[in-house]
């Protein structure tokens, strides 16, 4: 990973900064919120002390039948069109199979309408005032007024109009019903009217199918109908832009009042729209749980915050408003009497005044923050950049030093700051320094250690030679031999030691001519052949002479290293071979040959001085040691003839391929000569 | 009476054991340790050959000194310089100090009185009339092996014994490629192959110091030498 990207990583941190923001920002949202909570819960409580004193009629007892307040006109028909905004609101008659008849009432001014819907796909139909009736599928309709009670058998023959008689006919009820009935597949409708002068005070369904006789006395159950008084009386007790129902514990709505309007600033033109809504709802908003059919005009309050109040316990819940960036406040608490739940007051309150305040402080804080952490970014990453330039500067510096063996000329690059990349650069430049004293000390050490040794290995020599001339025992002659041959031995240890600091003497000394490569690599090839035994030899020349320009014996000389080498690692059997060929600024001289290849870690060193990729010392085989100096008066001559020497393994990797790529040495001008 | 040698040398224990070796074989042989010393003795009583080391004590180039005034009063004295690096060759030959031979001073015992015996031999053949069986005349080359002399284009070409020996070597059958190994041989030498090298070289500008156009000498890759016939 760079440092680059490091750094922007850390730039990252300051998102922190944001983030504690946003944890205020919500936290005081919180705050606030359970401020309004409070507030709202308190004036619903309130609200529903006020009505008991002011003394609004508890709804009546359970069970019952809800008369919904019909908006529309309701055309008795027997089609549901015009009841579908209470479709969902269907009560079934009565429990077990008489659930398969369920009925909805409506009522406007003068009329109450009712629907009833039976499921029923066996037909045995009569009409209502046929004698068969109470043995044919109808529907018992039972009225009660005034402590009297009479009953209708509401039943039909074929679809269209029906006329169902009082049983028995009474001055308070109506005589007859007259009503729709209409059937599909699956079931049948009736609908009917009855005008509100003679509206029931207890009514019963009691549903009759012929094909499962069974008859049904279901209790009678009073009419709810919407609380004219108590609606009024919530408009007065309620707080402004706020909603107040107020529906029975089963959720029946008895009276409404006033509707969700939130503040007067939400008519401002700084509407945070849509982008608003999104951010307050995505990083500011509580869950809002709430539940969202409460926001529509239904005669029902269905909803977690009424059930809960209806056992007792007020609950208070958040839900979107209809508008982005909009919240309800509801709070649903209960209404007593007699230590019995009668009713439930819901009371709503549509915010934006909050969202607002806290979609501006985040606003703000997101612009600031984004800006801050622009701004840190963009420090930190320009400064990882130019901190990883200068690191990189010192670092390829520091390599190519050390690609040249130690060997640095001029200061390291940012030597001369003030930092701690300063101090690292002068560390380095100190430490290049000892490298490049070391290794001129391993150059020299070779031949400075070989010209000490001369003297005491003359001594040696020459004392042996004296010690041939005495008179001595087998035994010692025995002994005489072996130190002799140890001296010499030695002797040429001492000289291969002294070796590269000839070579070097030779190539500053060295005189360029004009010769035939190609011939001299032919030349060499045949004196090799001799030196083979058993392997290969394999030569590969360009046609024609290869005119070139530079020391012949040296190029011989560093041909006899490659080849000594070589040599030396092709098994018997194997083979080496030798190839001249023309490039365009040179020649390439290879010498390839099959066996091992190169260890991993020597492949750029093997050209460096006293360094052998032999595992084994020479010892015992009676051969000249090796230094490390033959690859490194390669590299000599090479660098005489401006080339270069580079090692790798074939291709193939069945052997290694050492190559020479050389340009000739530099003609000198005929002044330089005089 | 036998000959006298003088070893100036001032590693006693080689100089004990030279001093040595050659009275076995007969010589009269003295060793000196320093120059002043040497040159005491030399101002009374010249011996016949000397062999010098080129840093004698305090000096390092104090057998320079002494060859040169050696020189200046015996033009005949054989002069062998004994070195403890093979770099040396090069300063002494670049010198021209007129030594008749540079050896290392690893040299064995063997090839020093190889060397002393042929140079008191030509001592000895130079004071006698040339025999002419004993030259060889190859074109413009002229050697005379006893008194190992060679002239090129009647020009004398001044050798040192252990190129004369290597001049001989590849002269007396031109056209045969002599590997460095029998050059060795012949020149009773014991170097690696860049010494030869240095030796042909330096044997080449000698030639060429006569006749510019001097190229008899033919360098024959991965075997050798040849004398162009």
């Amino acid at each position: 990973m760079s440092l680059r990207f490091k750094l922007l990583i850390v730039a990252l941190s300051t998102l922190v900064l944001p983030w504690m923001g946003w944890q205020l920002v919500r936290q005081t949202e919180s705050l606030l919120r359970q401020g309004q909570e409070q507030a709202l819960q308190a004036s619903a409580e309130a609200i529903v002390k006020a009505i008991d004193a002011l003394g609004v009629a508890v709804p009546v007892e359970e069970p019952v039948f809800p008369a919904f307040a019909a908006t529309a006109p309701v055309l008795v028909d027997g089609y549901t069109d015009d009841w579908s905004a209470w479709r969902a609101d269907l009560q079934p008659v009565g429990p077990g199979d008489q659930a398969r008849a369920r009925v909805a009432l409506a009522e406007d001014r003068a009329w109450l309408y009712v629907l009833v819907e039976v499921r029923d796909g066996t037909r045995t139909r009569v009409d209502a005032r046929d004698r068969r009736v109470w043995t044919s599928d109808h529907v018992v309709l039972e009225l009660e007024r005034g402590g009297e009670r009479s009953r209708y058998p509401l039943a039909s023959a074929a679809p269209g109009e029906f006329d169902a008689p009082a049983d028995p006919p009474l001055r308070e009820l109506p005589e007859r019903i007259l009503g729709q009935w209409q059937e599909d597949g699956s079931s049948y409708r009736i609908e009917f009217r009855l005008p509100r002068a003679v509206l029931p005070d207890r009514l019963a369904f009691a549903l009759y199918d012929a094909a499962a006789p069974a008859r049904a006395d279901p209790p009678l159950r009073r009419l709810l109908r919407y609380d004219e008084d108590a609606a009024r009386a919530l408009a007065r007790l309620a707080p402004e832009r706020m909603r107040a129902r107020l529906a029975t514990p089963e959720g029946w709505l008895v009276a409404d009042s006033g509707g969700l309007v939130a503040d007067a600033d939400a008519a401002e033109p700084d509407d945070e729209g849509w982008f608003g809504g999104l951010i307050y709802r995505g990083m500011i908003a509580p869950a809002l749980t709430g539940t969202r059919s409460l926001d529509g005009v239904s005669a029902r309050l269905a909803g977690e915050e009424v059930a809960a109040a209806a056992t007792g316990r007020p609950r208070l819940s958040w839900r979107p408003g209809e508008r982005p960036g909009e919240v309800v406040l509801a709070a649903a608490v209960p209404r007593h009497a007699d230590g019995r739940v009668t009713g439930v007051l819901l009371l709503e309150q549509a915010s934006r005044a909050l969202p607002l305040l806290a979609n501006r402080a985040l606003t703000g804080l997101a612009v600031a923050s984004a800006i801050a952490l622009a701004v840190a970014a963009g420090v930190l990453v320009s400064f990882g950049a130019l901190l990883s330039f200068r690191i990189r500067r010192l670092r390829n510096a520091a390599e190519q030093a050390v690609g040249s063996g130690g060997r640095w000329t001029g200061p390291l690059p940012l030597a001369d700051a003030g930092d701690e990349l300063g101090d690292l650069a002068r560390s380095f430049g100190k430490l290049l320094h000892e490298v490049d004293a070391y290794t001129g000390y391993l150059r020299t050490l070779a031949s400075k250690l070989s010209h000490e040794l001369n003297t005491p290995l003359a001594i040696v020599k020459s004392s042996l030679d004296n010690l041939d001339q005495q008179p001595l025992g087998d035994g010692a002659r025995a002994y005489l031999a072996r130190a002799r041959d140890g001296a010499e031995r030695l002797g040429t240890i001492v000289r291969a030691m002294s070796e590269s600091h000839r070579i070097e003497r030779a190539i500053a000394s060295a005189d360029a001519e004009d010769f035939d490569l190609a011939a001299l690599v032919a030349g060499c090839a045949e004196g090799y052949r001799a030196l083979a035994g058993p392997r290969t030899i394999r030569l590969r020349l360009p046609d024609g002479p290869v005119p070139f320009h530079g020391a012949p014996e040296l190029i011989a000389q560093a041909l006899d290293k490659l080849f000594d080498n070589a040599r030396s690692f092709t098994p018997e059997g194997g083979w080496i071979e030798l190839r001249l060929a023309r490039e365009r600024d040179g020649v390439v001289l290879t010498v390839a040959n099959s066996g091992p290849l190169l260890p991993a870690a020597l492949q750029d060193r093997l050209f460096d001085t006293l360094v052998s990729m032999r595992e084994r010392s020479a010892r015992g085989s009676g051969e000249a040691p090796h230094l490390g100096l033959g690859l490194y008066v390669v590299r000599l001559v090479a660098d005489l003839h401006r080339g270069h020497a580079a090692a790798h393994d074939r291709a193939e990797r069945d052997g290694v391929e050492f190559v020479l790529r050389l340009a000739g040495m530099p003609r000198r001008r005929l002044a330089d000569v005089h | 009476m036998p000959r006298t040698i003088a070893i100036v040398e001032d590693e006693p224990l080689i100089r004990a054991n030279y001093v040595e070796a050659l009275g076995r074989i007969g010589y009269e042989v003295r060793g000196y340790a320093s120059r002043p010393e040497a040159e005491a003795v030399f101002a009374q009583r010249m011996p016949e050959l000397v062999i010098i080391d080129i840093g004698l004590g305090d000096e390092p180039e104090g057998g320079f000194e002494l060859c040169r005034s050696l020189r200046v009063r015996s033009p005949t004295l054989p002069i062998i310089f004994l070195t403890a690096r093979d770099s040396d060759f090069d300063v002494i030959s670049g010198l021209r100090l007129g030594a008749d031979d540079y050896l290392a001073k690893d040299v064995s015992f063997h090839q020093l009185a190889a060397r002393i015996s042929a140079l008191f031999r030509r001592m000895d053949a130079l004071r006698r009339p040339a025999e002419s069986d004993s030259v060889i005349e190859q074109g413009p080359l002229r050697i005379e092996s006893e008194r190992m002399r060679i002239s090129w284009a009647g020009q004398d070409v001044p050798l040192t014994v252990t190129e004369f020996w290597m001049v001989y070597t590849l002269a007396r059958f031109p056209g045969h490629v002599k590997s460095r190994d029998q050059l060795m041989r012949d020149a009773q030498v014991v170097v690696d192959d860049a010494t030869i090298t240095s030796h042909i070289k330096r044997i080449r500008k000698k030639f060429v110091a006569i006749d510019p156009a001097f190229d008899a000498i033919d360098t024959v890759h991965g075997a050798g030498y040849r004398w162009r016939g």
